[in-house]
């Protein structure tokens, strides 16, 4: 099995990168053949990346999120999944190339950082541990995407208002369409962020005895999630709509990955799992 | 193929010397009367604002193009048009121009798709008008499977090649549906109307008609099941619009910036779409600089139609492919219509000595006998003639070589034609 493992490892970075060519091609190309072709191959990619996960959990006894490259390898395979869902169910197939990219740069730092780890603290082999990591992952995987289709919305806008009728122009959905896949996707970031952080609150004081409110993770994870939810709030009650709430998703983003840096620049947590 | 042709389009004269040769459908109908009686066996006659065109099957092979343009002039009293302002076409290149036209590569607006419609109608006419024989109706409905294959199988009528249609096709990448939207239409006017026409195919969910002239707006709102609202109040309602179409005959801005960063502000800044159709322009451009208002003139609309075009052009190529494809399939049925009175020629000759030989035995054997005889050269016959017709009929199907069958057919004929056995042997 752990030979598997090693093969599918090298071969993911290479199928995302396999998807991301299909997808760009067909952003600039617009053939019709490639249009069912990219789904397809998209599809069969998640499937062998679970089989990875599984493979792994089972060979090494733990599931692959307790180190940082563990992570990256369920975080591209998050985005990736849930783009298949976006793709799925809003039938916008012209964006794919900008959001599989995130799942390329995620599991190749993944494949060529992840070691074999099978001794891990029984700490980590909890199952509140496995669904605060999901859920924080899918949170984060949520707002990438809206990011992605936020910044999509800025190129976009940019166009109509400066009468650049181009390819892009072209080959991008409308706006309305644009705001609302990155709504949605903060919206369903937001709220696995929030379980993330509840069951976070709940079991972290059990998991471990140094735990501390002022740890820097927590603090960081905190102030992401004050501000996607002080931006939703306001759209809902405000009425933030249009350029404004995209640039505030960018924003948003930008700062998490900031904060998520500082966090791990700061060292010193109890909040690492494995360093 | 004996087919001819003559036309007066865009290419060769101006739209006044057009106008002055349109057919109407009852003029249409008293020419073909004069070319059935005079030049034509079969044809069409098609008029459009672009074009008017005379095609058919001559009564007299030698019949010169530039009578049916001479009957032309003569019927619709036009004086100031010569000869020069018509193209003529014979046999294959006949066929092509048809197939041109109906594919819409020929039209003024490349790849319209109103010329198909209307070539239908002209070949529907001629049909009604008992003035389409076999040939002319297999011509006819290549025609109209030309036209069909090219809108389906190229992109040669994709994009907006209209300004009010360019419109649209911006608006379509600002608002995922038009079901929830409304939308004002201010302009009554051939342009507000075919914008108008346009967001309603569309699905606009609530249209808007404001012209200075009520009953004209009442007209088109009727047309496009909308409402009116009155052009003097029409800034007091604008902010309840998601999409202004302006295309008014006014001399000088009818909204102005502050109009417009009114309405946005009353909009509470949701998104607004501002199309300018008009010549002069309606609306201060300057609005374009506000967040969340977009706007279009005349101007920036051309640059999408000019890619639409470049786009179209693109596809010409294409287009010729499915007209030769079906250029090929039309003369190869055509061809084969040649070559079966010659194989009946063949055959008739092989069984009349098949007959006379019988004849010489019917006395000189059994009755049995003379009937297994007779099934027994029927056989035989059969089989001798069984590859030269199907080789016969290959060369007819494989397309548009024509001297090819002429040649074939000259030889079969005169090596099986029955000669009188007094006539002396022609040598060449």
């Amino acid at each position: 099995m752990l030979e598997t493992i090693r093969i599918l490892n090298t071969t993911l970075p290479a199928l995302y990168l396999a998807i991301f060519a299909v997808y760009l091609i067909d952003f600039f190309k617009d053939k019709p053949a490639l249009h069912n072709i990219k789904r397809i191959f998209l599809f069969v990619t998640l499937i062998i990346h679970t089989a990875y996960l599984l493979f792994w959990t089972i060979h090494f006894d733990h599931p692959p999120i307790t180190t940082k490259f563990e992570i990256f390898t369920v975080l591209a395979f998050s985005v990736a999944f849930s783009y298949f869902l976006i793709e799925l169910s809003s039938d916008i197939r012209a964006t794919g190339a900008f959001i599989i990219l995130f799942s390329l740069i995620f599991q190749a730092i993944s494949s060529l950082f992840i070691e074999d780890l099978i001794d891990v603290p029984e700490v980590l082999r909890n199952r509140l541990l496995g669904l605060h990591v999901i859920s924080a992952l899918l949170g984060y995987a949520g707002i990438t995407i809206s990011a992605v289709y936020s910044m999509l919305f800025t190129i976009q806008y940019k166009r109509i208002k400066l009468n650049q009728f181009g390819l892009v122009f072209n080959r991008l959905p409308s706006l309305e369409m644009l705001e609302k896949l990155s709504v949605n996707s903060i919206i369903v970031g937001f709220a696995l962020l929030t379980i993330a952080i509840v069951i976070g609150t709940v079991w972290l004081p059990q998991a471990f005895p140094d735990f501390s409110l002022l740890d820097p993770k927590l603090l960081t994870t905190g102030a992401v999630w004050l501000i996607y939810g002080s931006g939703l709030a306001v759209r809902f009650t405000s009425g933030l709509y249009g350029k404004k709430f995209m640039t505030f998703s960018v924003i948003g983003f930008v700062a998490a990955i900031v904060a998520l840096a500082a966090s791990g620049i700061m060292g010193s947590s109890f909040h690492q799992f494995n360093k | 193929m004996n087919i001819i042709g003559t036309t007066i389009n865009h290419h060769t004269a101006s739209i006044e010397q057009r106008e002055a040769l349109h057919l109407s459908k009852n003029e249409i109908t008293g020419f073909i009367d004069i070319l059935r009686r005079e030049y034509l066996s079969d044809g069409f006659v098609i008029s459009t604002c672009n074009r008017t065109e005379i095609f058919g099957l001559p009564m007299d092979n030698d019949l010169n193009v530039a009578k049916l343009q001479d009957a032309l002039l003569e019927f619709k009293q036009v004086d100031g048009l010569s000869n020069k302002n018509f193209l003529n076409f014979f046999s294959c290149g006949a066929i092509k121009h048809i197939f041109s036209v109906t594919s819409g590569i020929d039209s003024l607006i490349l790849g319209d798709s109103q010329i198909h419609g209307q070539m239908k109608e002209a070949f529907q006419l001629s049909v009604d008008m008992n003035f389409a024989g076999t040939v002319m109706r297999r011509i006819f409905d290549t025609a109209v499977k030309v036209g069909k294959r090219s809108i389906s199988e190229t992109g040669i009528g994709e994009g907006a090649v209209s300004v009010s249609y360019a419109a649209i096709q911006v608006v379509e990448k600002i608002f995922s549906s038009f079901e929830n939207r409304s939308a004002i239409v201010i302009g009554a006017g051939e342009t507000g109307e075919l914008a108008a026409m346009h967001l309603k195919d569309k699905g606009i969910g609530k249209i808007t008609i404001s012209n200075r002239t009520l009953s004209k707006a009442e007209e088109l709102a009727r047309k496009v099941h909308g409402e009116i609202i009155h052009f003097d109040d029409l800034k007091d309602y604008l902010h309840n619009f998601d999409i202004i179409v302006s295309a008014t005959a006014a001399p000088g801005y009818i909204l102005g910036y502050d109009d417009i960063k009114t309405v946005v502000k009353r909009r509470r800044g949701n998104t607004i779409c501002l199309m300018d159709l008009a010549l002069p322009r309606d609306i201060d451009p300057a609005v374009a600089k506000l967040d969340g208002v977009f706007y279009n003139d005349i101007d920036s609309l051309g640059s999408i139609i000019d890619q639409n075009i470049k786009r179209r052009e693109k596809e010409i190529p294409a287009v010729e492919g499915i007209i030769l494809d079906e250029m090929q399939n039309l003369f190869a049925w055509y061809n084969t219509l040649e070559v079966i009175p010659t194989i009946k020629k063949i055959r008739d000759f092989f069984e009349d000595i098949r007959q006379e030989e019988i004849e010489k035995i019917r006395y000189k054997v059994h009755e049995e006998d003379l009937k297994k005889l007779d099934e027994m050269t029927k056989r035989l016959v059969g089989r001798l003639l069984h590859n030269p017709t199907i080789r016969l009929r290959n060369v007819a199907e494989s397309g548009l070589n024509y001297q090819e069958v002429a040649n074939y057919t000259s030889v079969i004929t005169s090596l099986f034609e029955p000669q009188n056995e007094n006539e002396p042997v022609k040598k060449s």
